[in-house]
């Protein structure tokens, strides 16, 4: 029984910790979610479709999961939870400024990023209703560059720096940190689509947004990928058979 | 329903130390809000409070996205300046929302809308164009009154579609909104899915205002570097704290009755055929303005 019990609570911490990576992107990007009205009608349409592929994988795969074990709808239902509040949190900051992790960096990592899409979405939609940050008609844009983007890169560098043996803490290090910076370029681009430069079109708007949003989103990538560091040592103490479980520690893929 | 307000005001109150200092001038309202955080609960706190929540939700709902995709679409200066004016007097006369409350909300994106905004006005050259230009050591920022006019228009949009979304967050709890949702056939996990996480967030807020208040009282945010090592803390040690706790609602469920469907209570609310017809003419007076303004937004 309590051998059974832990198997399940395993696949719940693993599923959870997707979960948590999808969110985590989330809150990263706080300071960017494309607020409502700033797309043409278009382009809301237009984001919104391309992310559909990425929603029916990520819905199939939790339907999956929650038929081979029902247990699991706690367990994703308190990732996405998870992910909504680390997203609203003020994080530390030197400049006194008011901003927010992501944390889909950290649920990608340790749930992988197909998962994320669906619980994405949804913590997406709880910021938007609750915080009043991002949109409903700006919901497939943002969907892209937190929920799908910005995980699937985080998830890539992580696997990525595992396989050529960079120190792991490392790894989780440039992980969260260049899935938030590329968070953040998608979006710079997805603005620039919608607004192209007179003088240049969509290049040179592209380099107006990034420019005029560094100042406050790349000390946020620094900090999103030293705070997801310092989570992960603190789960590596506290919860490292659930981590084992998840995958975590053998490499990070279930 | 008198509960989760009961609940919502002691959570309030025991607030989070941080923002208290920078949120102190706002206390008077006595539910803080602010761009800080914490303010989701506000917006939801705010919902319950409301007094046109008594209306149909599908009504606010289908009305605000209407409205909302209007001033998006017809993309009209004075389309958006109606929508801002008739959205406020709804929220705060119709509503009751203190008039400081409401604003506070609508300011919340006003970070990112200055931002966006100015990417949008602003244009590189390495020849001066446009009627006012700067040289800035390698080229030209410049901009025109065309532009400028094109960054007030679209300011005006995007605080009416604002206005149009918050009217609806204002006014409609979160779990009237799923139930809407619901009924527009949203896959069912996806429907169950939210309205668990919309009641775990307020368990993990509680959770983490404890932890938090408690690493504060032992100067766990000292300085820049322990308030880092603090959140990370905190912050694993609640990921922690969520995984047994799913597992112990699991079994809560189970133990009353699970069997794979969640189900809800949700309130009858009538649908007044007044709001029907003014709803209806509001829009429709909407898309007569748009035509009678030859402007292009």
């Amino acid at each position: 029984m309590n051998k059974s019990m832990n198997i399940r609570e395993k696949r719940f911490v693993a599923i959870a910790a997707a979960i948590a990576l999808v969110f985590g992107l989330t809150p990263v990007a706080n300071a960017m979610h494309i607020m409502e009205g700033y797309l043409p009608a278009g382009f809301c349409i237009a984001w919104g479709a391309i992310c559909i592929p990425f929603l029916i994988a990520g819905y199939m795969s939790i339907r999956k999961t929650l038929k081979e074990n029902p247990k699991t709808i706690t367990l994703l239902a308190m990732a996405g939870a998870y992910v909504f509040v680390l997203s609203s949190l003020k994080i530390p900051s030197v400049t006194g400024s008011c901003s927010h992790m992501t944390g889909t960096g950290l649920g990608a990592i340790l749930f992988g990023p197909t998962a994320v899409s669906i619980l994405g979405i949804i913590v997406l939609i709880f910021q938007a209703i609750l915080l009043a940050h991002g949109g409903l008609t700006t919901l497939g844009a943002n969907t892209f560059s937190m929920a799908i983007a910005g995980p699937f890169v985080t998830y890539g560098i992580f696997v990525l720096c595992k396989k050529i043996k960079v120190n792991k803490h490392l790894g989780v290090f440039l992980a969260a940190a260049i899935g938030d910076l590329f968070t953040y370029c998608v979006t710079a681009f997805q603005l620039a689509m919608a607004y192209p430069s007179e003088s240049g079109g969509v290049g040179v708007s592209v380099v107006k947004f990034l420019l005029v949003f560094a100042p406050t989103q790349l000390p946020l990538a620094i900090i999103e990928g030293i705070l997801t560091v310092v989570i992960i040592i603190g789960l590596e103490t506290y919860a490292s058979s659930e981590l084992a479980e998840l995958g975590y520690l053998a490499g990070g893929v279930k | 329903m008198e509960n989760s307000l009961a609940k919502w005001i002691s959570f309030f109150r025991a607030g989070n130390k941080g923002e208290d200092q920078k949120t102190h001038r706002q206390e008077k309202h006595h539910h803080r809000i602010g761009h800080k955080h914490g303010e989701g609960s506000a917006i939801d706190f705010y919902a319950y409070a409301s007094k046109i929540r008594h209306w149909n939700p599908t009504f606010k709902v289908i009305f605000s996205l209407i409205t909302l995709l209007l001033v998006i679409l017809l993309n009209n200066p004075l389309v958006s300046l109606v929508v801002i004016i008739s959205m406020a007097y709804l929220t705060v006369i119709k509503g009751g929302l203190p008039l400081g409350a409401y604003i506070s909300v609508l300011m919340i994106p006003i970070t990112f809308i200055i931002l966006g905004t100015i990417a949008i006005g602003i244009d590189f050259s390495s020849l001066p164009m446009g009627q006012f230009n700067l040289f800035i050591g390698f080229g030209y920022v410049f901009t025109s009154a065309d532009k400028l006019q094109e960054m007030a228009f679209l300011m005006l949009k995007v605080f009416g579609a604002i206005s149009a979304m918050i009217m609806m967050t204002l006014s409609t709890p979160s779990s009237e909104i799923i139930g809407v949702l619901r009924k527009a056939h949203v896959p069912k996990l996806i429907i169950e899915l939210m309205n668990l996480i919309y009641r775990y967030i307020f368990i993990l807020l509680d959770v983490f205002n404890n932890m938090r208040n408690s690493a504060d009282s032992r100067q766990g945010y000292g300085d820049f570097k322990t308030s880092c090592y603090t959140f990370g803390s905190v912050a694993s040690n609640m990921l922690v704290v969520s995984l047994k706790k799913a597992n112990a609602y699991y079994t809560a469920m189970e133990a009353r009755g699970y069997e794979g469907d969640l189900i809800f209570l949700e309130e009858e609310k009538k649908m007044a055929v007044s709001h029907l017809i003014i709803g209806a003419a509001f829009i429709i007076f909407l898309i007569l303005l748009r035509i009678m303004t030859p402007w292009e937004g």
